[in-house]
């Protein structure tokens, strides 16, 4: 893994972290925070009712007050109009109204309610167990007090969350207390939580986006980033192998010149050098030696086999005549090896490409009668080196039994048909050339393009060069 | 045999070889024969070329393989420009291909550098005698493989001279560049155009750019 694809996968690691964490403690914080507010609503909700109650109340021990005036006791005329007016004095529609118990627990008034009147319910109990008279009576002996409990909502006859605000009438020893039902602020609060829910549920959706959506860009960018990336690669790889290619040649070519004119050239001389000790002899009218003799013959096969390791490294002729005479020499060579019949077709002109590309060319050539002479059972080659509108084009036809029936092998499948093709498909493609290799049970057909446009004005610059220096 | 007097019957000759080794044993073998004179040595094609022009030798033995300019495209420029002076092909090369070559260069024998002095000496006599001469193994080599004497194909002298022909030059300019005369140019442009089967400037001009000699 080269480190650019490391950076990308510690990005994406980042930005899971990082949206984990803000998913997260966003979350509970906005939770904890929606928490007090909501708390704080609710107070002060609680608050205004609280208020409400106590403003009611007041309106109502000062409306029943003056009727308290002057007796001492109960009497019954004064207990009934208190108990009517109680009753008229409504508010929050049928859902606010007065009640009066006794201190001993016998109900009074009670507008919504007429069976509880004139009975005891000292012990009347709330769902949690709460003596809620009792405790509504303490609380207003205590000087008025709230007491949140459940109880019947008139208008809708089910029982919700009342808060209870009571006082104490001293004088005649009564409760007055009234209540408001809280479900209208428990639906603004959970109004609210749900309101509350759905904004985290939307800010999570929206982090949970931005985070795939970062890392699907970062992906797509890693992705985009390391196909550009093999492409370099792919095309230095091509390159360095390439210039393998051309290093390899340009050593065979540099030792086929070392040994051949180097090293066959010494041998020449010292040949010329112990022929002139002949003469010299002769002249003295004495006999060669017959170990001068022997030197004289093993020098000539000495030359000769260093000439032949040359030659097969690099032939001289393709550096001295081009590539036509150097195809010539080579198909006269396989004829006379094989027996195979050659024809070879070439241009009128001569030198026209360079070196690398001759060379290439003349590899193709080399390697397509290595697989005539191996496998092909031919009797007949034709070689076609021609320049044709944007294109030199070179073909090997010969009428062998083919490699395999009606195959076709261009640069993508060349992989099958041996590395000795597949190299020179490689070296074709190198200088922009197409390479096709197509085999019939009546002979293959190799061919070589290489475009104009890569040796036009080579021999042209060549001589210019020459002559300027 | 009787020998003329040796100041008229001396044949001079320049050796042309890249490899002083070489050059120094055949001169020590060749300074046996009274009749033979080397009167130079070159190591590369375009010293050839200056040296034959000074010099005018009887013979030129002439190796191939060479930096600079190789001994055949310098033998068709001394043979161009130097009737008398004969070019004996003296190389390690025995592809017929450089035989040919050298032939249709103008060269008047090839020998190779592994027969016997005592035939580099009997070449020379007969190339200067106004014959031609092969190493027996060139001529077993020229008879088992016809010689397909290229008489289509051009040389380099005739390509270079098309080249310029082609990028708009006269043969007058030409002459000029090429420091030969107008004659040998015209004599050049005739060639060129019989072999390759075309009349006219156009045709030239046209033909040198589809065969990418010159650039469009």
């Amino acid at each position: 893994m080269n480190l650019p694809l490391k950076l990308l996968y510690i990005a994406i690691f980042q930005v899971i972290l990082t949206s984990v964490m803000v998913f997260f403690f966003f979350s509970s914080e906005y939770r904890e925070l929606s928490r007090q507010s909501l708390q704080s609503v609710e107070n002060f909700l609680l608050e205004q009712k609280k208020r409400e109650l106590k403003n009611y109340t007041a309106l109502a021990v000062s409306s029943v007050e003056h009727m308290f005036s002057g007796e001492e006791t109960i009497n019954q005329q004064t207990q009934d109009d208190v108990v009517s007016l109680l009753n008229n004095l409504l508010y929050n529609g049928d859902d606010g109204y007065f009640y009066v118990y006794r201190n001993d627990g016998v109900n009074i008034a009670h507008p919504k309610e007429p069976f509880r009147v004139g009975k005891n319910w000292w012990d009347l109990e709330s769902d949690k167990g709460e003596k809620i008279v009792q405790i509504l009576l303490k609380k207003a002996k205590d000087g008025g007090g709230f007491h949140r409990y459940k109880w019947s909502k008139p208008s809708t006859d089910t029982k919700v969350d009342k808060m209870g605000y009571s006082v104490f009438l001293d004088k005649w020893q009564w409760m007055l207390g009234t209540g408001v039902y809280l479900d209208d602020v428990n639906q603004q609060v959970s109004k609210l939580q749900q309101e509350i829910d759905q904004h985290i549920s939307r800010t999570q959706q929206i982090v949970l986006s931005v985070a795939l959506g970062s890392i699907f860009i970062l992906f797509v960018v890693g992705l985009i980033f390391t196909l550009k990336q093999k492409q370099r690669s792919d095309i230095k790889i091509n390159e360095l192998g390439q210039r393998i290619i051309s290093l390899q040649e340009e050593e065979r070519r540099h030792i086929s010149r070392e040994l051949h004119d180097g090293i066959v050239q010494m041998l020449v001389s010292i040949k010329y050098s112990i022929e002139a000790t002949g003469i010299f002899l002769s002249q003295l009218n004495q006999e060669k030696p017959k170990s001068q003799l022997a030197a004289e013959k093993n020098l000539s096969i000495a030359i000769q086999e260093i000439r032949r390791i040359s030659h097969h490294l690099h032939p001289r002729i393709l550096d001295e005549l081009g590539l036509s005479a150097a195809m010539d020499a080579l198909a006269s060579e396989f004829s006379e090896l094989t027996g195979i019949k050659i024809q070879v077709i070439t241009p009128k002109l001569k030198r026209l490409l360079p070196d690398n590309i001759s060379t290439t060319l003349y590899r193709v050539v080399q390697e397509s009668l290595t697989n005539i002479q191996k496998h092909a059972k031919a009797s007949n080659v034709v070689i076609d080196l021609a320049v044709h509108q944007a294109w030199l084009t070179l073909t090997i036809c010969d009428d062998g039994k083919g490699f395999d029936t009606n195959a076709n092998i261009n640069q993508e499948n060349v992989d099958e048909c041996g590395i000795g093709l597949r190299n020179l498909a490689e070296r074709i493609e190198y200088h922009s050339g197409i390479f096709k290799v197509t085999s019939t049970d009546k002979g293959t057909k190799v061919t070589a393009k290489i475009p104009k446009s890569c040796f036009a004005n080579h021999f042209n610059q060549a001589i210019t060069e020459k002559n300027n220096d | 045999m009787i020998k003329p007097p040796e100041d008229q019957q001396k044949i001079s000759v320049l050796l042309v070889d890249d490899h002083p080794m070489v050059q120094d044993g055949l001169s020590s073998c060749l300074s046996y024969y009274p009749d033979i004179d080397v009167i130079g040595s070159a190591e590369d094609g375009k010293d050839a070329l200056q040296k034959a022009l000074t010099l005018k030798p009887d013979v030129v033995l002439m190796d191939i393989s060479m930096p600079n300019m190789n001994g055949i495209d310098a033998t068709e420029i001394i043979t161009e420009q130097l009737t008398d002076t004969k070019v004996l092909i003296f190389s390690m090369l025995d592809s017929v291909e450089f035989v040919n070559n050298a032939i249709q260069a103008g060269a008047a024998g090839y020998i190779l550098k592994d027969t016997t002095s005592e035939d580099v000496y009997y070449a020379i006599k007969t190339v200067a005698s106004g014959k031609t001469h092969f190493s027996s193994s060139i001529t077993k080599a020229l008879i088992e493989n016809p010689v397909r004497l290229e008489r289509e194909k051009l040389t380099t002298r005739e390509q270079v001279i098309l080249s310029y022909i082609a990028q708009g030059h006269s043969s007058k300019e030409v002459a000029k560049i090429l420091c030969i005369s107008f004659r040998t140019v015209e004599a050049h442009r005739r060639n060129i155009k019989t072999k390759l089967n075309i009349d006219t400037f156009a045709g030239l001009v046209r033909y040198a750019v589809n065969q990418g000699l010159i650039e469009s």
